[in-house]
């Protein structure tokens, strides 16, 4: 029992950070119809980030993030000027191929970008804290993953408050809803994609944290976006709400596969769980929108 | 205040607007009339911005509209109730009448104006924390407008508000607006396939044919003629 318990809770830490992961993805999706594929590419760069961050300016990997977020958030902008913005006057589906074909251009160039300067060495930030565990009643919860969970919990929840409270969050879903009865309000669509999806870049940071606690190279972006897609599947597209869900869903399935089947099965678990809710429910399991 | 100068209208290769030219003066009630296909939606998707002419000019009080984007247009004072509603189906009715009042000089307004768009189509002020998409079709037109209030506009653009509504409820919401347009002094220019309902209200009206504006006059006027007449309104 305690060693099933054990496994869940390994589930429940990398299922946080799945839907960390998966946030940024979903955020830009659900607004402008593009599939940031470069997204796990961004997260992986900003594990890089927090790395030097720690190393040359003696940060804590959590307090680095007033530093990485900003610059995310300024990577995203740029990006979006600079490469997608000439999209949004696409059909909806064109916006869809468009932005896969130009993101997983960013995806290879910046895997093997990373391999080139920084070598394909694993890294990982140690901390006081790294390996430090809680005992309850003989399940160890290791610092770093109650952490990721708090932090999953507060972005989402941050990010929940900013799209219902804020007249720029309700405009952004607004366009997500309908770009062009948006226009029809006074909202500048434009600007509210650019901002998005520099919000959504910025919110890379959040995972690449705690995957530079972990040990990382260039080679997992492809992983994180291979995990983002499928938490987007099972949250339902531009669900926001069910990203977590979808994160912790995947991340406990994943988990039990290891105890009941074995660790070899573990990536098929995930990828046969996306393959099922596609074809019972290809609305996403928590999403209503067709 | 609006001033339609020969405005030509294309989608790819197909002309859906030929020289069009009308004008809304301040105060009025005016109805665009015409059969499904002739161009109405056209007409009003151009004036808000959304689409834009190939030649001729738009103005609104003295200031061009039709080469600017579809925000600035709302903020020119101009506001749209589009055709098919399009209400932001996952949100509130609160959330989408703020929507409506997002432009700067609205926001500053938002509690009086809330509170006569409550007064106007008071079904919705009971509902407040409601999913606009879970709302019947005629709340859904009521929201529609009211949120094209919320922008606190100087002239109101109605699309086909009577589609897929019983007439009752339309009448109903035909007299509110005549209300709005007198009471609160905002211009209001309507698009309908409904002729009859729409010159009866309207001030003046355009009569509007396979993208060319061919005739005008006032409400009555155009009612009482014999090609209006057998045209639209199968009598005679």
């Amino acid at each position: 029992m305690a060693a099933l318990l054990q496994i869940l809770s390994y589930g429940v830490f990398s299922g946080a950070l799945y839907g960390l992961v998966a946030l940024g993805l979903s955020l830009v999706f659900g607004v402008m119809n593009y599939l940031n594929v470069a997204h796990g590419a961004l997260i992986m760069l900003a594990s890089y980030t927090v790395l030097w961050t720690c190393y040359y300016l003696r940060f804590d990997p959590f307090l680095s993030l007033i530093l990485v977020v900003p610059v995310f958030f300024v990577i995203g902008w740029v990006l979006f000027l600079g490469l997608f913005q000439r999209l949004l006057a696409l059909p909806e589906t064109e916006k869809l191929k468009n932005s896969l074909l130009i993101s997983f251009g960013i995806l290879l160039i910046c895997s093997n970008g990373a391999t080139m300067l920084w070598t394909a060495d694993e890294r990982a930030v140690a901390t006081s804290y790294t390996g430090k565990v809680i005992d309850l009643l003989g399940v160890r919860l290791p610092y770093i993953g109650l952490a990721t969970v708090l932090l999953a919990i507060i972005v989402v929840l941050g990010v929940h408050l900013f799209l219902t409270r804020t007249y720029f969050g309700k405009a952004i879903r607004g366009v997500s809803q309908d770009y062009e009865a948006a226009s029809w309000m006074g909202i500048n669509t434009r600007r509210v994609c650019l901002a998005s999806f520099a919000i959504g870049v910025a919110l890379a940071g959040f995972p690449g944290v705690v995957i530079a606690l972990q040990t990382f190279n260039p080679i997992v972006s492809f992983d994180l976006t291979n995990k983002a897609l499928i938490v987007l599947i099972l949250a339902g597209v531009g669900s926001l709400r069910g990203v977590l869900f979808g994160g912790l869903l995947l991340g406990v399935v994943e988990a039990a596969s290891v105890f009941f089947v074995g660790v070899a099965y573990r990536e098929v678990v995930g990828l046969l769980l996306f393959v099922l809710v596609l074809m019972f429910r290809p609305q996403g399991l928590g999403g209503r929108k067709a | 205040m609006l001033e339609v100068k020969d405005v030509d209208v294309t989608y790819g290769d197909i002309q859906a607007l030929w020289g069009v030219s009308f004008n809304v003066r301040k105060g009025e009630m005016v109805a665009l009339v015409g059969s499904n296909g002739a161009g109405k939606s056209t007409v009003l998707r151009t004036l808000s911005g959304v689409q834009k002419p190939r030649k001729g000019t738009i103005t609104v009080e003295g200031i061009r509209s039709d080469t600017v984007e579809p925000h600035k247009v709302v903020e020119l004072g101009v506001s749209l109730v589009p055709e098919g509603r399009r209400l932001f189906r996952d949100m509130t009715i609160l959330e989408n009448l703020e929507l409506g009042g997002y432009i700067g000089r609205a926001r500053r307004v938002k509690a009086e104006h809330l509170e006569w768009v409550f007064q106007m189509f008071p079904v919705l002020k009971q509902r407040t924390h409601q999913l606009a998409g879970t709302l019947s079709g005629g709340e859904q037109q009521m929201l529609a407008i009211a949120r094209g209030l919320m922008s606190d506009p100087k002239l109101l653009l109605v699309d086909e508000l009577s589609l897929g509504l019983a007439p009752i409820i339309v009448k109903n919401i035909y007299n509110t607006l005549k209300e709005i347009n007198k009471s609160r002094n905002v211009t209001i220019l309507v698009v309908e396939q409904n002729v009859r309902l729409a010159l009866e209200v309207g001030d003046r009206g355009y009569v509007i044919e396979n993208g060319r504006i061919t005739m005008e006059g006032s409400g009555k006027e155009l009612l009482a003629s014999e090609a209006i007449k057998s045209a639209y309104l199968a009598v005679g």
